[in-house]
């Protein structure tokens, strides 16, 4: 008998090892945010188990569930039955998509990225009044996100390369494409050969990107591979500051919000702290920090389908912000900030920033 | 009045990026028209400057965000923010429900009121360009 959820069954024993403990429950930032058990992954584990056993079809009924859901992690990590939810997550989607269930707003994601070179439709970006396309030492990708939702903190990280005189070009760019794979789609072919092919004709030996998925989607993604099989290192910013010496300090009080794509994901802890606390001897963490960070709420698609919960999300972080008494929070993500600061209140007198664009204020 | 199942109010001025302002003495009321709040879509975002934030005519004043779009409001006159509907910090949403009333955005202290001028006014100006407006949305859809 054939199986009608190939993809899923693949996962058929982790589904069934979900014990129920409700572990996940204190971690995940959309229960958190709505109390709702059917957003959490123990909810999702519940649903899926039905579905394998036919008792319910993976249909549009499930993709408030199904697609609301950061990917952050915080889940798997603390799963004592060692239950790999966000890649279930993915492979559900990835169903739904073909299926044709798929939550109409990632479906409208990916014919945008069918016909426009960004996730905003968006055609034109902004200058930024630096050159492009030249041979130069390093390229700096921007992200979809800096070039069209937070262009101050690109103009930021830009600024702070000027300062440390680095050789360094912009290309024009188009989305590494990397989130469709998040929501159930897959990178575009064409548009992953049109930044290889940028990147590579500038003879850049470093790729540096401020934006944390970029780096993940280069790194890790089978199209982007031509770029370590042409020897070019791939950083993130907080890893190219690290170690630099940027010949400023202030006694603010500042901390710092761990992006999930930039530490549960790739481990990259340190890096960041070492250049903050370079800056500013006055570093205090968050509550949770670390591998334990409360997720912003924007990733996996859910600043864009779900954005009051997002935003909730968000919200609950920032409370953290308020209880160290910080007046700066720094993170190293386009999409953290951008969530962050939109969710901020007025009667929160604290800063959000990226750390460039810190650096760039004192420089 | 209604305008292909839009509503415009006539006695305010519209600005052509869809933003309507009311004038009352010296001061003005600006928020988003409603062609503009439909496109959109639900509003999840807006930008609350602080009070006092001074502004100039054709400038950028604040940022609003929808799911799939992001526009930017630019001050109609120069002047000062004298103060936003903090409503809209948690409830942003107001501006789709009641895009005239409950969900006006910025009040500001015009430096030289006439400069509203400039802007659409009356019936057959705010007419002419919404239906040039529905008519070229439509194409492009």
């Amino acid at each position: 008998m054939s199986e009608k959820h190939p993809l899923l069954a693949n996962f058929r024993d982790q589904i069934q090892r979900c014990s129920r403990c409700g572990f996940c429950q204190a971690h995940c930032p959309v229960f958190g945010a709505s109390l709702r058990p059917a957003l959490n992954a123990r909810g999702k584990m519940l649903l899926l188990k039905e579905v394998l056993e036919g008792k319910l079809e993976l249909g549009p009924e499930l993709a408030e569930s199904i697609f609301q859901c950061t990917t952050c992690a915080s889940c798997a990590l603390n799963c004592p039955s060692g239950v790999d939810v966000p890649t279930i997550i993915k492979t559900a989607r990835k169903e739904m998509v073909d299926l044709g269930t798929c939550h109409p707003a990632f479906v409208a994601m990916d014919q945008v990225l069918e016909q426009h070179p960004n996730i905003y439709a968006e055609d034109e970006p902004e200058d930024f009044d630096r050159p492009r396309n030249q041979k130069a030492e390093v390229v700096y990708f921007m992200g979809c996100v800096g070039q069209y939702r937070e262009e101050e903190a690109t103009e930021a990280a830009l600024e702070v390369l000027d300062y440390l005189e680095v050789d360094y070009t912009l290309i024009d760019e188009v989305c590494c494409s990397g989130v469709l794979e998040d929501v159930g789609f897959e990178i575009k072919p064409a548009l992953a050969a049109k930044n290889l092919e940028l990147i590579l004709a500038t003879g850049a030996k470093t790729l540096v990107t401020g934006c944390p998925y970029c780096f993940r989607t280069f790194n890790n993604k089978e199209l982007y591979a031509p770029l370590k099989e042409a020897g070019v290192e791939i950083l993130h910013l907080s890893q190219f500051l690290a170690g630099q010496d940027l010949g400023v300090h202030t006694n603010q009080v500042v901390t710092y919000h761990d992006p999930c794509d930039l530490g549960r994901h790739t481990d990259i802890y340190d890096e960041p702290r070492q250049t903050i606390k370079a800056l500013a001897p006055n570093f205090v963490e968050l509550p949770h920090h670390h591998a334990d960070a409360l997720c912003c709420g924007a990733g996996g698609g859910v600043r864009g389908a779900f954005a009051k919960n997002s935003l909730d999300m968000a919200r609950r972080r920032l409370a953290e912000v308020d209880q160290v008494g910080a007046e700066v929070v720094l993170t190293e993500c386009n999409s953290c900030v951008h969530n962050l600061a939109n969710a901020k209140l007025r009667a929160q007198k604290f800063r959000v920033l990226t750390t460039a664009q810190f650096i760039a204020e004192l420089i | 009045m209604q305008i292909q199942g839009y509503e415009f109010p006539e006695e305010l001025y519209y600005d052509p990026e869809h933003f309507w302002v009311r004038v009352e003495g010296d001061e003005l009321v600006l928020g988003m028209d409603d062609f503009a709040q439909k496109l959109a879509g639900e509003i999840v975002y807006v930008q609350l400057p602080d009070d006092g934030k001074k502004l100039k005519k054709g400038k950028k004043l604040a940022k609003v965000e929808s799911g799939k779009w992001l526009g930017k409001i630019l001050s109609p006159v120069d002047g000062v923010l004298i103060t936003v509907n903090e409503a809209l910090e948690t409830d942003p949403g107001l501006i789709n429900r009641d895009p005239y009333g409950e969900g006006w955005m910025y009040r500001i202290a015009a430096n030289d009121v006439s400069q509203v001028e400039d802007l659409l006014h009356g019936v057959d100006a705010i007419q002419g360009w919404i239906e040039a407006e529905i008519a070229k949305h439509a194409e492009q859809a």
